[in-house]
């Protein structure tokens, strides 16, 4: 009864995906395609570099061209000269006159990134595994209650608490030191994570028969043991989705890092060191579209692995009714 | 007394479990509701306090009363700042909604390679802001850009090559292209899911009743679509107003109702008491939405 499409329908059809594909793609392959390219080419509208250029990559990732050096004033020149220096201090001295601006120290911004974002998923993760059990197996009172409040939470966004946390955190004076700030930092991001993940974790959690947990009960297991012997076993799929998750949330976050971390410039994540580079030069497009495409690289390849790992079904064997 | 206790060894037993039960819940639970009381309720509760002081910062806060909110309330660049915030919430949400419904209804036919092209949708989603938001200035640069170049040389729509992302009036728009290209698969996902569930029987009666493709849409796809359009709707609302990195990473000089918090907070002259007092403000517009949505949508 529904008719089919005619050939008119067809090219219709056809026409809507290319735009809408080219629509959601184009941006990335804009931003590769001016990564490798050349600056005499950056103007030139086609996409396919003229000649490829990799040096954009090469000095992010730290095989580039060293510093440049900025010539040393005649009267440092002559302080070098005093033969009471040791060779320490001339080198110490000598690297005051590295210009050092130019360097975007783009493996050190990702481990930072890395640690920061592993952390604070690892530890969103333990906290939610628990939260999620109660949730999704114990009753108890105010538990309706606690489950309504931590939906409202998660649409608390980051800004509204900017202001709040940075004051609590100056006056505890956390916010003096770099290992304070960095230490706020983990715990705003796993409480900007705990939220979905609980929500998630626990819906999975009530995919697992109970009659699993039961058993283990049966074999002498305490409600803890089964978590650790039954639930996690059986979720190792999702925790991994869930950890993936936290990780990418904290791995893009701009915010809190810029007000956390900006006077401790070793300590940048990539977002923030990426937004200090862009703001700081002219003419950099192959470096910024290089250092983009780097930073999205790790996400996109976790996004994939997180997409598999969710068809995986651990609980479907474990079970036979 | 004693019937009672003799009555009920079992619900007795039953209790004990259930006060065990209870008490293990809690236990599991405390840990993350501390965190969450530790780092959010107790914030949100301090930001209010603080929109009473003025805040100093090496020196002790200074009670002002209201002053923080008479200052606000005069002062031009927050109405700026709602008038584009507004702006930033129509644009976005129609657009997002509009092309989520499309783009779903687009992939909910049957055409090669259709999983794959459901995977590249789904990428701008996925991509960090801060890996796009760069690629973007550079379609939009004065110099390089293909926008410029497609404007003047070959649509000739313009005569002269303009930086859309420094003029403000320009760069809300291409803030809200960014936000749509950004955020519309996930309404499109959330769409396509409800489209496939719709029972193929509806259409076929509608067909029957002699509607036509318009027909069947407005009649048996759009009903089934209300809901998840109405969630769509105030769920982006409430991101959108939220939303802070998509804008002053993109445009530093859009100021939606975030951006000028953080201007006033952390740049220039820093007035933290009065970004308090912008982060109640929007506290206020933020709680009044979830409460629609809890209403309206999740109905508790």
């Amino acid at each position: 009864m529904l008719g089919k499409r005619g050939p008119l329908g067809n090219v219709m059809l056809a026409v809507g995906i290319i735009a809408v594909l080219f629509f959601c793609v184009f941006p990335f392959v804009q931003i590769l395609s001016t990564s490798l390219k050349y600056q005499y080419d950056w103007g030139n509208p086609s996409l396919i570099p003229d000649r490829i250029n990799l040096e954009a990559y090469a000095e992010l990732l730290g095989f580039g061209a060293p510093a440049a050096e900025v010539e040393v004033p005649a009267s440092v020149q002559r302080l070098l000269e005093n033969p009471d220096l040791s060779d320490e201090q001339r080198e110490a001295i000598l690297a005051r006159f590295v210009d050092t601006s130019d360097i975007f120290p783009f493996p050190r911004y990702f481990l930072n990134t890395l640690l920061l974002s592993a952390t604070a998923a690892a530890l969103s993760l333990i906290l939610a595994v628990f939260g999620a059990y109660a949730f999704s197996r114990l009753r108890f009172s105010g538990q309706t209650v606690i489950q309504r409040s931590i939906l409202f939470v998660y649409m608390v966004g980051g800004v509204l608490l900017m202001v709040p946390l940075y004051q609590i955190s100056v006056q505890v004076g956390l916010a003096g030191t770099v290992w304070g700030s960095i230490l706020t930092l983990v715990l705003i991001y796993v409480i900007q994570t705990l939220p979905v993940s609980l929500y998630m974790l626990g819906n999975y959690f009530r995919t697992i028969p109970y009659s699993l947990e039961e058993a283990a009960q049966i074999d002498g297991c305490s409600r803890i043991q089964a978590i650790f012997q039954v639930i996690i076993p059986l979720s190792v799929p999702m925790l991994v989705t869930v950890f993936i998750y936290c990780f990418i949330i904290a791995w893009n976050e701009f915010l809190f890092a810029s007000v956390f971390l900006r006077q401790f410039q070793d300590f940048y994540t990539l977002p923030l060191g990426l937004q200090t580079l862009f703001v700081s030069k002219n003419a950099i497009w192959d470096r910024i579209t290089a250092a983009s495409m780097l930073t999205l690289v790790p996400v996109v390849i976790m996004f994939m692995f997180a997409m598999r790992n969710l068809t995986g079904g651990l609980s479907e064997g474990g079970v036979k009714e | 007394m004693a019937t009672i206790t003799a009555a009920s060894p079992a619900a007795t037993a039953e209790s004990t479990i259930e006060r065990q039960e209870s008490r293990l819940g809690w236990q599991l639970v405390a840990p993350s509701l501390f965190v969450i009381l530790l780092l959010i309720a107790y914030p949100i509760l301090y930001n209010i306090y603080l929109s009473f002081f003025e805040v100093r910062l090496t020196d002790d806060n200074v009670f002002v009363g209201l002053a923080n909110y008479e200052r606000l309330l005069s002062d031009a660049g927050f109405y700026n700042s709602l008038g584009t915030t507004a702006i930033y919430l129509i644009g976005t949400v129609v657009g997002t909604t509009l092309m989520g419904l499309g783009v779903a209804l687009l992939m909910n036919q049957e055409f090669p390679f259709r999983n794959v092209c459901r995977g590249l949708i789904l990428l701008p989603y996925f991509a960090p802001v801060i890996s796009v938001v760069f690629g973007w200035q550079f379609i939009f640069d004065p110099v390089n850009g293909i926008y410029n170049h497609m404007m003047v040389e070959v649509l000739g729509l313009a005569n002269e090559r303009i930086n859309p992302i420094a003029e403000a009036r320009y760069a809300i728009f291409v803030v809200i292209i960014f936000d749509i290209w950004k955020h519309f698969p996930i309404a499109y996902l959330l769409i396509l899911s409800k489209l496939q569930s719709i029972n193929r029987d509806q259409y076929e009666a509608a067909a029957i009743d002699g509607y036509g493709p318009l027909g069947r849409f407005w009649h048996v796809t759009l009903p089934e679509l209300y809901f998840v359009l109405g969630t769509i709707v105030i769920l982006r609302l409430i991101w959108n107003l939220n939303k802070f990195e998509e804008v002053y990473l993109l445009a530093p000089n859009v100021q939606t109702l975030p951006v000028f918090t953080y201007y006033t907070a952390f740049t220039g002259v820093i007035d933290q008491g009065l970004a308090a007092t912008v982060s109640v403000v929007q506290f206020l517009l933020l709680v009044f939405l979830i409460y629609f949505y809890v209403k309206k949508v999740l109905k508790w």
